[in-house]
């Protein structure tokens, strides 16, 4: 009986396939370093070739439009490694802008009417995950539909107007700066904290991960499948609500039609970030480096002069490399 | 039954044939002649060599080494459309058909008959329908293919190799989703074949469909061929020899094990595909279910286990009754399923073992939310020395092990919970020898730990030999219970099958 036992040893030993450590995890340092290396390379070449680039209030400019993409990529990559998408969260940005700046208007105090637009987000991300998880339908179709309907409603509250008379101190929270550094970029990191610890150190996170990797092995080890996309929604349109806010009071007035287009951005932001719309891969470093390179090249092809739509030709091209990447890495398997 | 004597020439010969993958063989100098109209049986082991050598002979890989010679003749054979022209063709386990398409049009895909640039859609669905008609398979040629049962489907993709002038015909596992009626039927297809002339290689784990339908059958082994036999001068012990090295005894590894206080009691259960269902189970107990597949066996376990709904009866566990509405229910009573499929419904493959292994623990890993991560590794690390699973480390990815490893892990992941009740659905589907006799071998110690083991097999030994208690099912009945090895393994075959 020991013979076989060994022999079984020998057997299983000899056919198991090589073992390759942890190639995920190496592919996503490599891959943030080769982004952090083409960013640093980019703010080289810019400061080089143009004359404003370098400058303290394009840097905080830049700083600060990349602080809102970075935080709806976040969220958006919380949805993607459950293997989901947020189309909404452009619309949600809109949507939430229209409706702080409504309240602010109406005299609600400022903790207030923030209170009450990020539990609008908590709301709309409650009802993507209602309809995922109890309606079964497609996260894609889902919020493809609020996308629109968001926007409609955002439109229909103010009659296509554009809300003014926001109290100053509302605005100037995102103008100014701490240490420094402007106040949309101190908000990153305190968005970024929390969700880092909660997608790589946290029960919550493993079991976001365990879903996106395969939802049924997930549900036969006793994880809630269900609450967990409920979670990934909710941070998802609850952050996206947060960027709506701050984005009222960079620009001072709300406008139903804001964050046009943004759900692309964030999702372009974490997919160069290296999340995989398959599920299961991504991180919090990513999308923030991934929202801020596609500022910089925003930023770039501005200051240079570049016809602002080979920007979109740049982005999509940026996407492509990246996700061709991603595939070689899968297709090594 | 043509003669089995005669050395015709052989159609298809291999020399010296061998496949490397990054070093290692997955087929080593196989010579093997495959004379012109026999039915010419090949078995082996999962991962003996079987596919791959489907797959070259198929074209679809291209040898590292030797000569095929083709009636004489040496071809390149290395791409599927060099095989196709030469008359070689394959029907597969997996249905590879459209199913969104017409019965015809699949019979007819990749050789559409049209005019004018427009499909001629009644000639062909009627073609197909003569052909289908001709062959005695009752389908519809107008039918849609996803709306017939896979068994039908595969019965469609035999008809279609069948109408194509095929003269070299591989079936891989053809019958693994057939119904018994269905199986008839595609016998009588590939005897008809067999007396058109058509050169037949037969694939299949069913050793009895062997002696019922092949001249001649060949064994691989790790990637070597064995023997080529005679079928009616061997017999089924001596084809498990070959293709084991060792015997079924010595495979089938049972300790006794005294039996202790009962840990699960159904009583009376119904639901949809299973009816009033009674057994129990107790701790140093194997209790195996066996059927025919949708006999009712996997419906009622998942019931057990909270993924179906139940409409009558009690369940007892540990003498308490309890109510098991999900997954989660169960799991926390210490009931654990190990899924048929460990690729689809055991592992997150993209995951690290660790994460794996402690998928059913994190909320004690993790009390208030935040992983340990030094607890965290030492729970994966603890599981793979117990399980001797075969990793680099804990945080390689789950699918860059073997098959035999990963079941280890679907099975550990369990141990880390510390279940008492263990549902195995299908254990060894898949599996080589070696690490069959390390999961029965973890049977044991499940059993000595005073664990009970509910097992579902459709493969009749592997029930017969290691249950304690066997409760045959048929059409979602319990139709006969057996104490350990008190009949014979024919006897429960024709329960089974009802008979």
């Amino acid at each position: 009986m020991s013979e076989i036992a060994n022999n079984a040893g020998a057997n299983s030993a000899g056919l198991a396939a090589p073992v390759r450590r942890r190639r995920g995890f190496r592919f996503g340092l490599l891959l943030n370093l080769t982004l952090l290396g083409l960013l640093l390379l980019l703010w080289l070449l810019l400061a080089l070739s143009t004359d404003n680039f370098a400058t303290y209030s394009n840097i905080s400019n830049l700083a600060r439009q990349a602080s809102l993409f970075a935080i709806i990529a976040v969220g958006q990559t919380f949805v993607i490694i459950t293997a989901g998408i947020d189309l909404s969260v452009g619309a949600v940005v809109g949507l939430a802008s229209t409706v702080v700046a409504m309240l602010l208007v109406g005299g609600v105090p400022v903790w207030a009417a923030v209170a009450v637009t990020l539990l609008m987000g908590v709301g709309i991300g409650l009802f993507h995950g209602f309809a995922i998880v109890r309606l079964r339908l497609p996260p894609f179709i889902v919020t493809l539909a609020t996308l629109t309907a968001l926007r409609g409603i955002g439109l229909l509250m103010t009659g296509g107007q554009t809300i003014a008379g926001m109290p100053a101190a509302f605005g100037s929270f995102s103008r100014e700066s701490f240490l420094g550094v402007p106040n949309l970029f101190w908000v990153v990191i305190a968005v970024a904290i929390p969700c880092y610890v909660v997608l790589h150190h946290s029960r919550w996170g493993r079991h976001l991960y365990a879903v996106g990797s395969n939802q049924e092995a997930a549900r036969l080890s006793g994880v809630n499948v269900g609450r967990t996309i409920y979670f990934a929604y909710v941070v998802s349109a609850t952050l996206a609500a947060l960027t709506g806010i701050l984005t009222a009071s960079r620009i001072g007035v709300g406008v139903a039609t804001t964050g046009d287009g943004w759900e692309l951005q964030s999702i372009a932001s974490s997919v160069i970030g290296g999340a995989s719309l398959f599920g299961a891969v991504g991180s919090v470093i990513g999308p923030l480096l991934g929202a801020v390179l596609l500022t910089t090249i925003n930023n770039g092809a501005n200051l240079l002069n570049v016809n602002p739509f080979w920007q979109r030709i740049i982005t999509g091209a940026l996407i492509i490399v990246i996700v061709y990447f991603d595939q070689l890495r899968r297709r090594r398997r | 039954m043509p003669d089995t004597a005669g050395p015709a020439m052989p159609l298809l010969e291999l020399r010296q044939v061998d496949k490397r993958f990054t070093g290692t063989y997955a087929l080593k100098r196989i010579d093997l002649a495959f004379r012109a109209g026999e039915i010419h049986a090949v078995v082996g082991e999962n991962g003996a060599g079987k596919s791959t050598m489907i797959k070259i002979l198929t074209g679809a890989y291209r040898r590292s080494g030797g000569t095929i010679l083709w009636e004489g003749r040496e071809v390149a054979l290395d791409t599927p459309s060099a095989a196709r022209a030469l008359g070689i063709d394959a029907v597969h386990q997996e249905v590879v058909l459209c199913p969104h398409l017409t019965v015809a049009a699949n019979m007819f895909l990749g050789d559409e008959r049209s005019g004018y640039g427009l499909l001629r859609e009644r000639e062909m669905t009627a073609r197909a329908q003569a052909v289908l008609d001709d062959i005695g398979f009752p389908i519809d040629a107008a039918a849609v293919l996803a709306d017939l049962t896979i068994g039908q489907q595969q019965l469609v993709a035999a008809a279609r190799a069948a109408m194509r002038g095929t003269r070299f015909l591989i079936f891989d596992e053809p019958t693994a989703y057939l119904t018994r009626q269905e199986t008839h039927q595609l016998f009588a297809l590939i005897r008809r074949l067999h007396g058109e002339g058509v050169t037949i290689v037969y694939i299949s784990h069913r050793l009895e469909e062997i002696f019922e339908l092949a001249q001649r059958v060949s064994v691989l082994r790790d990637g070597s061929l064995v023997a080529t036999r005679a079928v009616a001068e061997t017999d089924e012990r001596q084809l498990i020899r070959d293709m084991v090295a060792r015997s079924i005894e010595e495979i089938h590894y049972k300790e006794e094990i005294p039996k202790g206080p009962a840990l699960l009691e159904v009583e009376g259960l119904s639901g949809p595909g299973f009816s009033d269902v009674s057994l129990s189970v107790h701790a140093g107990e194997v209790v195996g279910l066996y059927g025919l597949v949708g006999a009712g066996r996997s419906e009622f376990v998942q019931a057990v286990f909270g993924r179906r709904r139940r409409t009558a009866g009690r369940i007892r566990f540990k003498g308490r009754e309890v109510e098991i509405r999900r997954e989660r229910d169960a799991i926390d009573l210490g009931i654990a399923l190990v899924p048929e499929s460990r690729r689809d419904q055991g592992l997150c493959l993209n995951l690290e073992v660790g994460h794996n292994l402690n998928l059913p623990i994190f909320h004690r890993l993790a009390p208030r939310g935040l992983v340990d991560g030094r607890a965290e590794a030492e729970a994966a690390q603890r599981q793979i020395d117990d399980m001797r699973i075969v990793t680099q480390s804990h945080r390689a990815e789950a699918a860059t092990l073997s098959g035999g490893n990963q079941q280890k892990i679907v099975i550990g992941k369990w141990l880390s919970h510390g279940a008492e009740l263990f549902i195995f659905d299908e254990p060894t589907v898949g599996v080589d020898v070696g690490t069959k006799v390390e999961i029965y071998r973890t049977f044991a110690k499940l059993l000595r730990a005073g664990a009970g083991i509910i097992l579902i097999s459709s493969y009749l030994p592997e029930v017969h030999d290691l249950s304690d208690e066997l409760h045959v099912f048929h059409r979602g009945r319990v139709v006969a219970r057996h104490r350990s090895r008190e009949v014979d393994a024919e006897t429960i075959l024709k329960e089974a099958i009802g008979v």
